[in-house]
């Protein structure tokens, strides 16, 4: 049963680069400067929390900055599911050794 | 669906959070039971594939993207918590390493697409599956609908209460732009989220699901 999900999994990452034909933000995800574009003004809450929060991200909108679009994609996606796979490896190890 | 930092009030995530921590203690005592040498790898599997999906953006007519979770896909083979709990996870790495979705949003986001995802879908579900083979589809476009219906609703609320000097301080829109802009775009991303459920419960196979289910 599992293979096929694992084949299922390798196909969607090949094509996961379809996900870049869209430049559109989601509804609501934009940066704080669409609402200045839009309305007219920026909230100003929004602002002050983003500064707060503010903080390097390894790679920042799935993409390695100043590298391909592409290319930084599809390394997102494998760091991502080898993410994934080590973090349920580690609940798996940590109950086990409860078990034991 | 991925709200950022600084769209919700700090009440808001205070509020999100407060709901969040016993749910996510609650489901990972939950996610513990069905995690065995068997399930892993499927359902680690399963938890990728709703990141890759959510990288598939998909063009909505009037300027903006969605995707589809997977959340659903989970609920139904796993249960409504393990669903939950999986979402969650995956939504943290987004958030930490690559800036999808806010850290102090990471409560309502996990609450939107991985609770109500999860347990709408997985509901939707058992009350279908012995009537039509499509009940995974429509598990998946309900459970989607539902998830982006609530976010629409916690962004819709924040002008109503947040505002200084005449301007929204938070997420300007209101209830009655935000509702119809996230039901909107996911009455077409419902599909792919439908498809995809039916297709990894096809996958998986009747025999192993039912038993998983039981």
């Amino acid at each position: 049963m599992k293979k096929k999900i694992y084949i299922l999994l390798l196909v969607l990452t090949l094509l996961v680069p379809l996900g870049l034909l869209t430049d559109a933000d989601a509804w609501g995800e934009w940066d704080v400067d669409y609402f200045k574009t839009h309305l007219g003004f920026i909230p100003q809450g929004a602002v002050k929390l983003q500064n707060m929060l503010n903080f390097k991200h390894l790679l920042p909108d799935y993409s390695i900055p100043g590298s391909n679009e592409v290319i930084g994609y599809y390394i997102s996606a494998i760091v991502g599911i080898i993410l994934i796979g080590a973090i349920y490896y580690l609940i798996y190890l940590f109950i086990k050794r409860k078990k034991v | 669906m991925h709200i950022p930092d600084g769209y919700l009030s700090p009440e808001t995530c205070i509020a999100t959070y407060a709901v969040a921590v016993p749910l996510w203690f609650y489901g990972f005592k939950k996610l513990k039971e069905k995690l065995n040498e068997e399930t892993l790898p499927t359902l680690a599997a399963l938890s990728a594939l709703s990141f890759i999906v959510m990288m598939l953006n998909i063009p909505i007519p009037g300027g903006t993207s969605a995707h589809a979770v997977g959340a659903v896909a989970i609920a139904i083979l796993f249960g409504p918590w393990v669903g939950f709990v999986s979402i969650s996870l995956v939504l943290l790495i987004q958030a930490v390493v690559f800036g999808d979705g806010g850290i102090s949003a990471w409560a309502v986001n996990s609450i939107s697409m991985g609770f109500i995802g999860s347990f709408v879908g997985y509901y939707v579900f058992k009350l279908l599956k012995d009537k039509t083979k499509f009940a995974p589809f429509i598990a998946g476009y309900v459970g989607i609908l539902a998830s982006a219906t609530f976010v629409g609703f916690i962004l819709g609320i924040q002008p109503i209460f947040w505002v200084s000097n005449g301007h929204p301080e938070y997420f300007p829109f209101g209830l009655k732009v935000s509702l119809p802009a996230m039901i909107g775009a996911h009455l077409l991303v419902g599909f792919a989220e439908g498809i995809l459920t039916q297709i990894v419960y096809k996958l998986i196979g009747e025999k192993t699901a039912q038993r998983l289910i039981a």
